[in-house]
């Protein structure tokens, strides 16, 4: 009963928080267009490469336009997801630890993770990432002329909302490593960097690269792997998705934990 | 309520050879000595009272306050707050605890203050009852509606001051930590928010601790005085018994008499009570200082009245800041024993 009421709690907390920083989309509509623009004139300019990429070739390592444009589509819907949700994170790496400020989330009787999550929830540069992803995704979707099975659709949210964890997790970890630096921030871009080659077919990576975005920061399963699954019906790794998830939410969860045990609040 | 055994704390402080080289070498080595912040503090403070907890910068008063609210672990002994290890079950302890460090915030900082009450009531399960109650209390109190529907990063430190502490004690806690919880206030808010704090015990019980350089705050406030210096815990009792251990008093008087000649009447106190100073102060008055351990006051009125026509009289309360200045700077040095008088 009980872990059930927790959950309901949690629950009903995010809700309620999420509607509340809703405000900030109001308050800050200036911020918000800027952010959801920027967003877009990137992804036209990744589209516009992949264009050019394409007029030279047909093909690029077994992949059309289409599909390319599908997997950066998709690789944008937990992006989007998890930006909407975790995006305090960046600010726990560059100055919470830093300035003192950490404290606050470890006098609130909420989990600290959650109270530190929840001062951005619907951060609103996530709305365009997962607008602009969906609508790629359609597009493609419906140029290719794709007709997914039964299981490919009752899976694809679940594809998602793994690929949001995963995100969520790299994050985390990077983030707590602000505990035993101070800042942790250079760390976590570098990681977050990484994950734009998630947008993109790996096949056409250095097997070294594709080893390490595979096994070490599985940015494989937050896009290509799912995508390749919706697309072509098979990915032979798709098998492991789960149990990278619950791996990768376990280790940064214990990081996090142990990074919290040993935080020292600076100043007076 | 909040009881305190042997309270430990020491700090590794990285060793950093000077310049570059310096640097590169923590990276390599982790050599690093430890800074004892808090060495070995107990007490116990019981519920419903009102303590200060006072002591020079660098006694370890925020570092106590950081391990009571579960913020950080100590390195040794333990700490009890309603009953819990605040390190060890942080969530439930925050649901008994309210606090405010003066210098940080714990507000949403990109949205108004009625959002971060709304939010406060949520993560606090806080009852309607109680949740109107008490916004019906700030509103009359610290006039919160006044701060509109600005977010918290946009208001004056004042302004923001007045909403953490209503933030630290909206949930009824049962016990209130309040840090430097007047900084940047006025004389009016001030006031408010001690008649607050004030108010809040009286009615609900609840236990405060109170930090703070403000002197008003700890006597419009607190009952108990807890003096920390260097980790430890050096006085402990009523605000009335540590002004008691000061160690000089003052008689401030006026007399009938040449007031454009006031070098006799200083020359003949100063002679007649040996450590004594006397000096002219406003208005013409001449304030008297003598050391507790070798005069009464009884010896310093009779001289005064023996001597002067004095037309009025009056003895000030020892000065808390002086006292609490000689026991930071003059050590634990026992006051000088009284002698004959000659």
């Amino acid at each position: 009963m009980r872990p059930v009421s927790t959950t309901v709690r949690y629950a009903r907390l995010t809700w309620q928080l999420s509607a509340v920083s809703m405000h900030r989309l109001t308050e800050y509509r200036m911020d918000f267009l800027l952010g959801a623009g920027g967003l877009l004139l990137r992804v036209v300019c990744q589209v516009a490469v992949i264009g050019m990429v394409f007029r030279q070739a047909p093909e690029i390592a077994g992949w059309h336009y289409d599909q390319v444009l599908f997997l950066l589509g998709f690789s944008l819907l937990p992006r989007g997801l998890d930006r909407m949700f975790t995006d305090q994170l960046w600010i726990l790496a560059r100055k919470l630890v830093q300035n003192g400020e950490f404290f606050r989330y470890l006098i609130r009787p909420v989990h600290p993770l959650f109270s530190l999550l929840s001062e951005r929830f619907l951060y609103p540069d996530g709305f365009g990432e997962l607008l602009t992803g969906a609508g790629l995704v359609w597009y493609a979707a419906d140029r290719l002329a794709l007709t997914p099975d039964t299981a490919q659709l009752l899976l694809a949210p679940v594809l998602v909302l793994c690929g949001t964890l995963i995100l969520a997790s790299i994050k985390t970890l990077f983030a707590s490593l602000a505990f035993w630096t101070t800042n942790s921030f250079p760390a976590l871009y570098a990681a977050n960097q990484l994950g734009d080659f998630s947008g993109y077919p790996l096949d056409l990576y250095h097997p070294s690269l594709r080893w390490l975005l595979t096994w070490l920061l599985p940015y494989a399963f937050t896009a290509y792997i799912p995508a390749s699954y919706l697309l072509f019906g098979r990915a032979p790794l798709l098998p492991w998705l789960f149990a990278v998830t619950a791996g990768l939410v376990a280790l940064a969860l214990a990081v996090w934990h142990r990074g919290v045990d040993r935080y020292e609040m600076t100043g007076s | 309520m909040i009881v305190a055994e042997n309270l430990v704390k020491d700090f590794r402080v990285h060793e950093r050879g000077p310049g570059l080289l310096g640097s590169l070498g923590t990276l390599f080595s982790r050599e690093h000595r430890l800074v004892r912040a808090v060495s070995g503090v107990s007490f116990e403070i019981p519920a419903g009272t009102k303590v200060a907890y006072i002591g020079a910068n660098g006694a370890g008063k925020s570092t106590t306050v950081k391990m009571l609210t579960g913020i950080m672990t100590p390195t040794s002994g333990r700490a009890l707050v309603a009953g819990l290890e605040p390190y060890r079950e942080r969530r439930r302890n925050a649901a008994n605890i309210g606090v405010v460090f003066g210098q940080r915030s714990q507000l949403w900082w990109d949205l108004p203050v009625p959002d971060s009450f709304r939010i406060l009531r949520g993560i606090h399960d806080i009852p309607d009852a109680v949740y109107r109650r008490n916004m019906a209390l700030y509103r009359d109190l610290l006039d919160l509606d006044a701060l509109g529907n600005t977010p918290v990063r946009q208001l004056s430190l004042g302004q923001r001051m007045r909403a953490e502490v209503a933030a630290s004690l909206v949930h009824d806690p049962k016990v209130v930590f309040l840090d430097e919880p007047t900084v940047g206030l006025d004389l009016v808010l001030k006031e408010a928010v001690r008649e607050l704090v004030n108010r809040v015990n009286a009615e609900l019980g609840t236990t405060v601790l109170l930090t703070s350089h403000d002197m008003g705050d700890i006597r419009a406030i607190c009952d108990g005085v807890l003096v920390v210096d260097r980790g430890e815990v050096v006085h402990s009792g009523s605000v009335h018994e540590l002004l008691r251990t000061a160690d000089t008093r003052a008689v401030l008087f006026e007399h009938e008499g040449d007031p454009a000649a006031p070098t006799e009447a200083i020359a003949l106190i100063e002679a007649r009570l040996d450590g004594a100073s006397a000096t002219v102060v406003d208005g013409g008055r001449i304030r008297v200082e003598y050391p507790t351990g070798r005069w009464t006051s009884r010896q310093v009125m009779g001289l005064l009245l023996e001597h002067f026509d004095v037309t009025d009289c009056v003895a000030p309360e020892p000065d808390l800041e002086s006292v609490l200045r000689r026991i930071y700077t003059g050590g634990r040095r026992p006051a000088p024993r009284p002698e004959a008088v000659g």
